[in-house]
């Protein structure tokens, strides 16, 4: 599937001034409100689960808990994120309706901590950004350039990813038919 | 409701929770008596019930609920004291209001307010109780259904002395054996206990209370105790009480009046003009100088001055004797009172304060903390394992000691923790005997209901989710399952049918059955109806246990009606659904003609299970041990791709390579672990077997809720991940992919 933006029409005209945590991926930075990071931990190999859609990595034992990492690369329909020295675990706690849901998701580096006024947040553009439009929260301007700041809960968004698993664990089985055996 | 204060707030909550256990009480007593028939201790035991909620109901100023249980109260405290009978309609009406209650009290905790249905209810229970109390009663000539009506007071002391044959041949006046009793002469002597104020309760209450089972025909209050009025406190009472009683209540019904003091107050109740020792002894006992005393009972007129001289003259003798004996001694040596009757009353004293003690020694604890107890217990079950296995990689040996000791310690706290989620199998048993009985009624058969097994534990949270399912297969077995009288005349077996409930733990999980002795499973209309609903095909061939488990196929319903307990067809396939939900699995046996047993086979627990680890290329997976029935080497060769000979059966292969899209490097040796699920059975390749371990469940989250065949995940010792198999949607899956792949080879 090609991950183009769908239906551009949702863009709120809202700007959310704060502080955001700069990742960098596949050589592009992208900036994550830091309201909701709990921490960030040195890459731990995830064990991974059977059958789930292959932006999933797996699960990490994160201090007894246990807790789904996600490749976000792969969730961009970007190829898999390749794992190196600096590679790391962002570790972030969602809003899923009325529970919250912690989350780990892959980034190649960790950069810095920026702080956006509203002025320097700019609405996402319809196209252009290589992204689906409703994962973008806004455009942060930063010495000229803009840079992407990500609105986590769509992207990490369980409904979807977990309709998506069911897709691919059904996808799975039709596989396996046809492999034959 | 009123507004109050968070103390208030959960003073009522716990008057609420006291409440539902109370009435559960007032409801297993009463079918108890319906079955078994009257006896005076249950009638006590509802009696105190309700009595206990109006007072409580009383402090929280709750005026409804006293209004309701004291008119409960007067049509019990009648049959209580024998002037009414405990009729089945009484026990019906009694049961009705019992409902009244909870639900009046469901309404008042979920604060919704009382609508048209309830006060309709309110006033024909109400009137209900109006007639009961006024219709005559001596007519009823049964309690019980076998037609046996035992007298009513049983067990309590003084009928130990009326059954007797006193040798002693004093004519003694006891109250009589007949449920309309005459009326007796009693005497009553109390010492309120000098915290009596202080614990909330006033003496007078109990005087006025006292008049409502007969008539105080004497009455002397003493003032001995009394300080002089500078050292006095007013808060302190120092008073007591002689009186002289009429009624036609006995002496528990009397002591029962004052229950709420007995702990702390001196309290005698004994015939009047009889007993010479026993009021010798309780002059003795009590704190006023025995001439006084004396003088004061022959001025309540419970004694005549002539038996009080013969009680002092008698006191006088011992004394003399030199040799101080305990005088309930001396009482049995002169066969003033019999040795049996002594220990009786002892025995029962004994048991009523263990009881009580039983009861005081339980603790209400929030479920929310309790969760979070056992939780981290799982976490100190993975980290002790880890500690465990590093231990074991340094070569100390005083280290690994200590390991192994934290280790045992830890799996005792482990089991003590899941101990406290247990609940008596009972306490899920106790909404049935209602159930059968009305749900009986409705159908307009005669069904008796058999429990055993109590006293088989299991976890509250599996009793709540079972519980649901459990009513379920109960109504049906009614319904389905037990013929009509005619039906069941007809073939030769007794009117009455029977549904049994049976617990029992079986190799680390806990059984659940539930037995007819009806007509059994028609095997012939199943298979047509499965027929009619294509779930099966003609050519089919299928075993009784995989026609009878087709009932639990969504939709499925034989009965020719519907009626209002059952036959909707929803049902059977949500009653295997729950019991899946928390690992569980039904079986049916049925005998034509004989009846039907559904068995639920469950685990002990939710959080912990006994792991049966297997390893695939590096990982390591997680087969609930329950389900895996042996292992095997894998053959060198097979016939078809797929399936292996076992014991000259085919078992179907699942690799789990294939399956979850692994590349395994051809491995020499392969193992297959045989899992079971039901009635099937399949062969899992795997690439080697680690052996069994407790394994924590941890759920995953719902990102992976529809990821057929990984149920939940576990920590290992060493701090990976193992994701746990969903064996039944993994024999499944292979199922209906050998299906649908059927037609391409």
């Amino acid at each position: 599937m090609e991950m183009v933006a769908v239906g551009g029409a949702s863009t709120e005209q809202r700007s959310w001034p704060g502080q955001y945590l700069i990742v960098q991926l596949q050589g592009e930075a992208f900036g994550l409100d830091i309201s909701s990071v709990r921490e960030i931990i040195a890459y731990i190999v995830p064990t991974q689960i059977p059958m789930m859609p292959d932006f999933v990595v797996g699960v990490i034992n994160l201090r007894g808990q246990v807790v789904p990492v996600i490749d976000m690369a792969r969730r961009f329909g970007r190829p898999t994120t390749q794992i190196h020295k600096r590679s790391c675990i962002i570790i972030l706690d969602l809003q899923d309706g009325h529970s919250r849901q912690r989350l780990g998701v892959v980034v190649d580096a960790v950069n810095e901590v920026l702080e956006f006024t509203a002025e320097q947040i700019e609405a996402a553009p319809q196209f252009g950004a290589g992204l689906r439009t409703e994962f973008i929260r806004g455009m942060g301007k930063v010495a000229g350039s803009f840079m992407i700041l990500l609105e986590m809960g769509r992207v990490l968004s369980l409904e979807e990813m977990s309709a998506l698993s069911a897709v691919a664990a059904e996808a799975d089985a039709i596989g396996a038919v046809d492999s034959g055996s | 409701m009123m507004d109050m204060d968070p103390q208030m707030a959960a003073a009522l909550q716990t008057f609420f929770e006291e409440s539902r256990d109370l009435l559960q009480d007032m409801e297993s007593a009463l079918l108890f008596m319906e079955e078994q028939g009257a006896d005076l201790e249950r009638i006590n035991a509802v009696f105190r019930a309700a009595h206990t909620i109006k007072g409580s109901a009383g402090l929280f100023g709750l005026e409804e609920v006293v209004r309701f249980t004291h008119r409960l109260e007067n049509l019990l405290d009648r049959i209580r004291s024998g002037s009414k009978m405990l009729t089945p309609s009484n026990i019906t009406l009694l049961l009705s209001c019992g409902d009244h209650i909870n639900d009046y009290l469901d309404r008042l905790a979920s604060a919704s307010p009382l609508d048209q249905h309830f006060l309709a209810e309110d006033l024909r229970l109400l009137a209900a109780l109006q007639s009961a109390l006024e219709e005559k009663s001596i007519s009823a000539d049964s309690v019980s259904k076998k037609g046996a009506a035992e007298p009513f007071s049983s067990g309590n002391a003084l009928e130990v002395y009326a059954q007797d044959e006193n040798p002693t041949g004093t004519d003694y006046e006891f109250p009589s054996e007949n449920p309309v009793k005459t009326a007796a002469n009693w005497h009553i002597s109390l010492r309120f206990g000098p915290d009596t104020f202080r614990d909330g309760m006033d003496p007078l209450s109990f005087l006025r209370y006292l008049q409502q089972l007969g008539e105080i025909t004497g009455l002397v209050t003493l003032t001995d105790a009394l300080p002089a009025l500078c050292v006095m406190d007013a808060e302190t009472c120092y008073l007591g009480f002689e009186i002289g009683f009429r009624s036609v209540a006995d002496k528990a019904s009397i002591l029962d009046v004052f229950d709420f003091v007995k702990d702390n107050s001196t309290i005698h109740v004994l015939p009047a003009h009889s007993q010479i020792a026993a009021y010798l002894k309780m002059i003795q006992q009590l704190p006023e100088a025995d001439q006084h005393l004396g003088e004061i009972l022959v001025a309540v007129g419970s004694l005549t001055s002539e038996e009080l001289e013969k009680a002092l003259a008698l006191q006088e003798d011992t004394d003399q004797a030199g040799q101080h004996l305990p005088l309930g001694e001396i009482l049995v040596d002169q066969q003033m009172v019999q040795e049996p009757v002594v220990h009786g009353a002892l025995e029962k004293q004994q048991q009523q304060r263990e009881s009580k003690n039983a009861e005081r020694q339980m603790l209400r604890v929030r479920a929310t903390d309790l969760d979070h107890l056992v939780d981290l217990v799982g976490e100190l079950v993975i980290a002790s394992a880890a500690n465990r296995l590093f231990a074991g990689q340094e070569d100390l040996e005083p280290r690994l000691e200590s390991a192994t000791q934290v280790a045992r310690l830890v799996e005792e706290i482990r089991d003590g923790a899941l101990q406290l989620r247990m609940i008596d199998v009972a306490e899920l048993f106790q909404r049935f005997p209602r159930v059968v009985r009305d749900t009986a009624r409705t159908l307009n058969k005669d069904i008796r209901l058999e429990i055993s097994g109590e006293g088989t534990e299991l976890d509250k949270s599996m009793a709540e989710k079972i519980s649901d399912p459990l009513m379920h297969l109960v109504r049906n077995a009614m319904d389905h399952g037990i013929e009509a009288t005619e039906e069941r005349l007809a073939a030769g077996k007794s009117a009455q049918g029977c549904i049994k409930l049976h617990a029992r733990h079986d190799s680390g999980g806990i059984v659940l059955e539930v037995s007819d002795d009806g007509g059994g499973l028609n095997r012939e209309k199943i298979r047509r109806k499965a027929l009619e609903k294509e779930l099966i095909t003609a050519e089919q061939m299928l075993s009784d246990g995989e026609i009878y488990a087709l009932i639990f196929a969504p939709g499925f319903s034989t009965a020719d009606t519907i009626s209002d307990i059952s036959g909707r067809g929803v049902g059977m396939d949500v009653v295997r659904q729950n019991i899946e939900s928390v690992r569980g699995r039904i079986e049916i046996n049925s005998t034509p003609g004989q009846g039907t047993t559904m068995r639920i086979y469950l685990p002990l627990t939710l959080s912990i299970i006994d792991g049966f680890l297997v390893r695939l290329a590096q990982d390591t997976y997680v087969i609930p041990a329950e389900a895996v029935e042996e292992c095997l080497e894998y053959p060198q060769t097979h016939g078809s791709i797929g399936y292996m000979e076992l014991r000259d059966q085919p078992l179907p292969l699942l690799d789990l390579s294939t399956v979850f899209k692994k590349t395994v490097f051809t491995e020499n040796r392969r193992n297959i672990v045989v899992v079971r699920h039901g009635m099937e059975r399949i062969g899992v390749v795997v690439s080697g077997i680690l052996g069994n371990q407790q394994t924590v469940i941890k759920p995953l989250g719902k990102l992976f809720e529809r990821v057929p065949g990984v149920s939940a995940v576990t920590i290992l010792g060493n701090g990976d991940v193992a994701p746990i198999l969903d064996i039944p949607t993994l024999i499944q899956r292979h199922y209906a992919i050998s299906a649908k792949s059927a037609p391409v080879h």
